[in-house]
């Protein structure tokens, strides 16, 4: 053992130890390989809460599309044939490159059908920040067989609320989306405070392959509702959403949103825009409600027909509920036409229509039993009368509803399945 | 290894210490892998909702680690066995007039110079997606998750709570609660606190 001198066995002792701080490193870095392997692989970060929020379109066939996340949180499409509501197509995965995806109560994926076998499919993507994200897009020009890559919608990349997208082919074909955006709130702690957030757009005329340029179409809207399109009898589309009039007066703007043709710039710079206000429950609150209006089109008459939830003053007492009203082409309330529908457990109403027939649909929950139910009028919404179309336990979805034509229908997705109820008739 | 434990008798003590300062050495160079692999891992699981860091005691929204979880079960045994005074504030990752509302909370216990626990309940998220969400809220003491169906929740404090937030559960020394969807008001606060 002549051989262990002091020199070398210092030296070898120095080499076992970068040895071990090597290993021990590389050991490491193998571990977080593997953790970034599997979350590459499949985008797994919400395994325990299933996020139920689901989006539906019919196709110009009939089909009946659903798009929503599965159980390991990627988005899926499922198509049913018009003669067989409910029975459902093997489910395709789709390539959405590893986003988060928000599909959880008001933020749900959609999916929409234009002309020329265009479709589309869009989600938020939360983003790192706390209440920021894109919107995101998938586009189809074979009518759903096949997506592009993911791509974001509107022009503005800050790291800020792009969130709770809606999107709507017009009688043309041009595509319009919306969405919350906060792109005018000045940096904290500058300027004078931005009340809300705002509603911005853009159009596109190829079914997604180009857009237009970002542009406002309303200050001040509340910051984490759904917001309501419907095309209008002369083919333009509107919208309304839950919008902050005054310091904190909540109730709902709309808007006819601008001829594809016409020249939409961006912001301008110090120009407020206003909507038509289209609810007065003065509900005064600095809250987030969660939940948006319902909005359709009085297809036998001008004008629409709009559901919302509202706490408003009566007798003194606040009394929340969900409402209808008719509303004029402009976006007015008409008088005499707003009532409470009879569930004071209502919530995340809509609404659809088809010449004299109106049709409200909603969830009822009571924490462990939830049903769906309708209200419908055969008299442009002069009477209803209440109708219960399901029940489930347990955790679900909001009640979703398409319409083509006059066929109409609501999609109800819980643990187990995804339900769908034809309110035509 | 073997040739290290059997020494030649007629070794000098020179050379036997120089083969126990080498063996010293081997075994700290082979344990230190453990040590850090153990040290990285441990860091890693700072963010496991099992590890419940804080308790009771404000601390700074940036050191809060870990979520508690939230059911159905726990709003009652929080009100029969939980801190007085205390606040609850119920949440969800899309409200953000949420931190607002803690905001008055938060300045109305330093305000009064009093250590009352204000907790805040994600009813939306858990794990590390509502941990990204502490640091907006200034003052916290804990956040709680609930990783189930919200009007769940909803029922077990308020049925008749609406799919409003941020909804607020003030609790006084007494055991006295108040709520109120958004902001409480100064009345509010100041029966909570005095």
């Amino acid at each position: 053992m002549r051989f262990l001198n002091k020199t070398w066995v210092n030296g070898m002792a120095l080499g076992l130890l970068l040895l071990g701080i090597g290993t021990a490193l590389n050991a490491n870095a193998q571990s977080a390989n593997v953790h970034n392997a599997n979350s590459h692989n499949k985008p797994m970060k919400h395994a325990k809460r299933i996020q139920l929020a689901t989006g539906a379109a019919l196709a110009p066939d009939g089909r009946l599309w659903v798009v929503g996340l599965n159980d390991r949180g990627q988005m899926f499409l499922q198509s049913s044939p018009a003669q067989a509501l409910g029975q459902w197509s093997a489910p395709v995965i789709l390539n959405t490159q590893q986003d988060e995806i928000a599909a959880d109560g008001e933020s749900r994926p959609k999916m929409a059908f234009g002309p020329n076998g265009w479709a589309v499919v869009t989600y938020t993507q939360p983003l790192p920040k706390p209440y920021t994200g894109f919107v995101r897009m998938l586009r189809s020009a074979d009518g759903g067989q096949s997506f592009s890559a993911p791509f974001t919608v509107h022009q503005d990349r800050q790291e800020i609320t792009h969130r709770f997208e809606s999107i709507l082919f017009d009688a043309q074909g041009n595509l319009h989306t919306l969405w919350i955006d906060k792109r005018d709130l000045p940096p904290k702690g500058v300027g004078p405070k931005y009340i809300g957030a705002a509603v911005y757009g853009n159009v596109s005329k190829d079914g997604g392959a180009t857009f237009g340029p970002d542009y406002k179409l309303a200050d001040h809207s509340c910051e984490c509702c759904r917001i309501a399109m419907s095309n209008t009898a002369d083919g333009k589309v509107a919208a309304v959403w839950r919008h902050v009039f005054g310091e904190q007066t909540r109730d709902h703007g709309f808007a006819l949103l601008p001829a594809a043709s016409s020249t939409v710039s961006s912001t301008a710079q110090g120009q407020t825009k206003i909507p038509v206000r289209s609810t007065f429950d003065n509900w005064q609150i600095n809250a987030c409600p969660h939940h948006g209006p319902g909005l359709a089109s009085n297809t036998s008459q001008t004008g629409f027909h709009m559901v919302w939830f509202g706490i408003r003053k009566q007798d003194g007492q606040d009394v929340a509920g969900v409402r209808y009203a008719r509303l004029s082409a402009t976006g007015e309330p008409l008088l005499n036409t707003l009532k409470t529908i009879p569930d004071p457990r209502a919530e995340h109403a809509d609404v659809l229509s088809h010449k004299q027939r109106v049709v409200v649909v909603w969830r009822s929950s009571d924490g462990s039993t939830s049903t769906l139910k309708a209200w419908i009028s055969e008299d442009e919404g002069q009477s209803f009368s209440v109708k219960v179309l399901g029940q489930t336990q347990g955790p679900n979805d909001h009640p979703r509803l398409v319409q083509r034509a006059e066929k109409m229908l609501v999609v109800w997705r819980d643990t187990k399945e995804i339900k769908v109820y034809d309110v035509s008739q | 290894m073997m040739f290290l434990n059997n020494l030649p008798r007629n070794m000098d003590t020179s050379q036997l210490k120089r083969i126990l300062m080498f063996k010293r050495y081997l075994c700290f160079a082979l344990l230190l892998p453990l040590f850090v692999v153990q040290n990285l891992k441990a860091q890693d699981h700072k963010h496991d909702p099992k590890h419940n860091t804080v308790n009771g005691q404000s601390v700074s929204a940036r050191k809060l680690s870990s979520t508690e979880t939230f059911h159905e079960k726990s709003w009652a045994q929080l009100l029969k066995s939980g801190p007085r005074p205390a606040a609850y504030l119920f949440t969800t990752t899309y409200c953000s007039t949420c931190p607002a509302a803690f905001d008055v909370l938060h300045h109305a216990v330093k305000e009064k110079g009093q250590a009352v626990p204000l907790m805040a309940v994600m009813m939306d998220a858990s794990g590390a997606k509502a941990l990204r969400h502490a640091s907006h809220f200034k003052g916290i003491t804990k956040m709680y998750a609930f990783d189930g169906f919200e009007p769940e929740i909803r029922q077990s404090v308020d049925p008749a709570w609406p799919n409003v937030t941020p909804y607020v559960v003030m609790i006084d020394a007494k055991g006295n609660a108040q709520k109120v969807i958004g902001p409480p008001s100064p009345e509010m606060l100041k029966r909570w606190l005095y």
